[in-house]
């Protein structure tokens, strides 16, 4: 009890607007190894994989060894499949790190996560569809289907949380979105129970995989994930505000609806991108926001970057194990991440000088 | 200290000036205290008036629920029925066969809705949902192990459900070492354990053929066919000590507005009554698991509709768990008249309990 006492006052020692704190350099820090180990984790995981071509050929062929570039198979592991899922694990990192850290700082929830706005269970639902009535099989039919269906439910989540006079309360969106979540997710029930077959190949997307992820699928998404990034980032400081309660908010200048109805909009492009790529993966969103929260404290531009960083590193080491864990076979990236990310989240949540961190959201 | 903005409803709205109370008393405007010699009591006067109203709604949710089949009955026939009065055949029928499962159906409703009326007030946050305790991911493990390690692949005895559940919860308390401040570390560790949990079941699930994965499908969108007095009797007595136990813990975690020297000052261990409300939440969610599946959203839609009614500064403990019961009586009623085949109660719930949560959240259009 005392330590996390002591830990909150440590906190609110430090304004969440000052920008030069005593913390900043050690974060920096944490920044850049964050950066290393992000490409440090991409090497590795273009130079392991399932199939035949070892580890070492695959640094021939980086390397640009004459004999490697020129073996066909080398460049089909490492080009074809192992490039695409890296690039796919980071993108989705970063996404679901950024979104969730928004997320949670615009409802002031901790326990916010970005199958919230309904992006998840729409995504889901759009695929059961696609699947049944539509008779989508292709990897590009299913990752179009998915983003439309994920767009579409958080723009309904968005315009019943932004209508009437309450409009943006946090409460609403938290309600509203988990009330629409449940009703996607009841509707994907519901036509999955009555066909087995569409059933057979949703419960394969629904757990998460990035085997199969094509480059060309990727370049589409990528400018738009980008753009909602830099939105988010200048998304910071106007939310550092609204944590000080809308009224300050306002007085310092801020329109506490207005910021809660952007940051809603990027967090479902930026979710439903991954939704895509990934299919419906949701814990990393609720993971890393808590993590880097517990590394920067109150600061928003800090929280999101770390965020979006811690993210993109635990997708990646997923997706590497998920390839070794039971070769030759593949794990589902969403199981690993869970079996990764479960223990990591109840080390944090237990370490005593972080135990507060959750609630100050 | 609290995610401010997530509760506002919780914040003490007695403004005793406002409110020239008769008796020169502080009580909230929306109750009345009884007293008797030393004993005083504050009576809720719009939470007792919510029962009051609540509880002929749900004997009509019974009747129709009773009613509601392929087969059709009339209204007559089942009121002479209920009673007893009506021809054999009938009689046979409703009490045999229908009243069994629509009372399993209520008593987990009401399970569910007291469940996260506690776990809602103990992190107040509308989030947190006793499946986050890990309950829900237990109880599909241990049915998902079942189904796995028969040679049929059938899935195994109902209160294999809650043991599971019980154990999951379990060990995120233990994992999370207390209840801790706000009950917010037994969340957080909670979502750890259950995603944890989860993947193992998913790991075990994507090794089985696709007739044990539709098995523990159906079973883990939450499902009241075939329940029988053999499972909503136990349940009652459950219910008839869990939730008197919950009032009482309910009253105390009213004083979690306050911080834990507050709280110790006015005579309440605030650590000792959220872990209390925590184990309670933990047996209702368990066992209310067990019966019906995991059935989606009632706990998190229950308690916030109870509120809605009871006002914002109670602790709706009695009227979650009406509202609760309300919600799955009428899904489960809704689910076998609506379409051809049956639908089990959890897709009902989820599917209408979510535009009529809206509904009434949004219908008075105040900030909530």
């Amino acid at each position: 009890m005392s330590t996390e006492q002591e830990g909150a006052v440590q906190r609110t020692g430090s304004s969440p607007l000052d920008p030069i704190s005593s913390q900043g350099r050690p974060l920096l820090g944490v920044g850049a190894l964050l950066v290393v180990a992000l490409f440090a984790l991409a090497l590795v995981s273009l130079l392991v994989g399932t199939g035949s071509s070892s580890a070492t050929g695959a640094w021939h062929y980086l390397t640009g060894d004459p004999a490697a570039r020129a073996d066909p198979q080398l460049r089909l592991a490492v080009m074809d499949v192992r490039l695409p899922r890296t690039l796919a694990a980071a993108l989705v990192g970063v996404c679901l790190g950024a979104a969730g850290c928004l997320l949670q700082a615009a409802t002031r929830n901790p326990l916010a996560e970005t199958g919230l706005l309904g992006v998840n269970s729409g995504a889901a639902f759009a695929v059961v569809l696609g699947l049944t009535f539509f008779r989508v099989h292709s990897s590009s039919a299913m990752l179009l289907c998915a983003l439309l269906g994920a767009v579409a439910a958080s723009s309904v989540v968005l315009l019943l949380a932004a209508s009437g006079r309450a409009a943006g309360s946090p409460l609403r969106l938290v309600l509203a979105g988990s009330a629409l979540g449940a009703t996607f997710h009841g509707l994907t029930a519901y036509v999955l129970l009555g066909t087995q077959s569409t059933f057979d190949i949703y419960r394969y997307w629904t757990i998460g995989s990035l085997a199969g992820v094509k480059t060309a699928d990727l370049l589409p998404l990528a400018p738009l994930a980008a753009l909602a990034l830099l939105t988010a980032l200048g998304c910071a400081r106007p939310l550092s505000a609204l944590a000080l309660g809308d009224d300050s908010a306002r007085s310092l200048g801020h329109h506490p609806a207005r910021v809660r109805l952007v940051v809603a909009v990027v967090v479902s492009v930026l979710s439903g991108c991954a939704v895509a790529v990934a299919g419906p993966i949701a814990f990393l969103g609720l993971l890393a926001p808590y993590a880097a929260r517990t590394l920067s404290g109150a600061r928003m531009t800090a929280q999101l970057v770390l965020s979006a960083l811690i993210a993109a590193d635990i997708m990646i080491v997923a997706d590497v194990l998920a390839r070794v864990v039971i070769r030759p076979w593949e794990t589902p990236v969403s199981v690993l991440l869970a079996l990764v990310g479960g223990p990591l989240l109840i080390w944090i949540a237990r370490s005593p000088r972080l135990s507060t961190a959750g609630a100050s959201a | 200290m609290t995610a401010p903005g997530t509760r506002p409803a919780t914040e003490p709205t007695a403004h005793p000036a406002a409110h020239p109370a008769a008796e020169g008393d502080l009580a909230p405007p929306d109750s009345t205290v009884l007293r008797w010699r030393s004993l005083s009591w504050l009576f809720p006067r719009r939470g007792a008036l919510v029962a009051a109203l609540l509880l002929p709604l749900i004997v009509v949710v019974i009747t129709l629920a009773v009613m509601a089949s392929s087969s059709g009955m009339s209204l007559s026939q089942t009121v002479s029925g209920l009673l007893g009065t009506g021809d054999p055949g009938t009689v046979m029928v409703v009490r045999d066969f229908r009243l069994p499962r629509v009372f399993a159906g209520l008593m987990v409703g009401a399970a569910l809705g007291v469940s996260g009326c506690l776990t809602q007030t103990l992190a107040g946050n509308p989030l947190a949902t006793p499946d986050l305790l890990g309950v829900n991911e237990g109880a599909t493990a241990v049915v998902v192990a079942s189904a796995a390690g028969s040679a049929t692949g059938m899935v195994g005895d109902w209160w294999l459900g809650p043991l599971g559940g019980v154990a999951a919860a379990v060990l995120v308390v233990l994992c999370a070492g207390g209840a801790g401040s706000r009950g917010y570390r037994v969340l957080v560790v909670g979502i750890g354990v259950s995603t944890f949990i989860g993947a193992v079941s998913d790991l075990v699930m994507s090794r089985q053929n696709d007739s044990t994965a539709g098995g523990v499908f159906l079973w883990a969108v939450g499902s009241l066919t075939g329940r029988d007095w053999g499972v909503g009797l136990p349940l009652l007595v459950a219910l008839l000590f869990l939730v008197p136990l919950s009032l009482t813990a309910g009253h105390r975690l009213q004083l979690l507005r306050f911080d834990d020297d507050m709280a110790a000052g006015l005579g309440v261990d605030l650590r000792r009554v959220r872990a209390a409300a925590l184990v309670l939440a933990v047996a209702l969610a368990g066992i209310a698991v067990g019966v019906g599946g995991p059935i989606a959203f009632v706990a998190l839609a229950a308690p916030v509709l109870a509120k809605r009614l009871s006002g914002p500064t109670r602790v709706p403990v009695v009227g979650s768990a009406l509202t609760g019961a309300a919600l799955i009586g009428a899904a489960d009623a809704l689910g076998r008249v609506v379409a051809p085949v049956e639908l089990p109660v959890g897709v009902v719930t989820s599917v209408l309990g979510g535009p009529f949560l809206l509904w009434v959240l949004f219908r008075s259009d105040r900030p909530t």
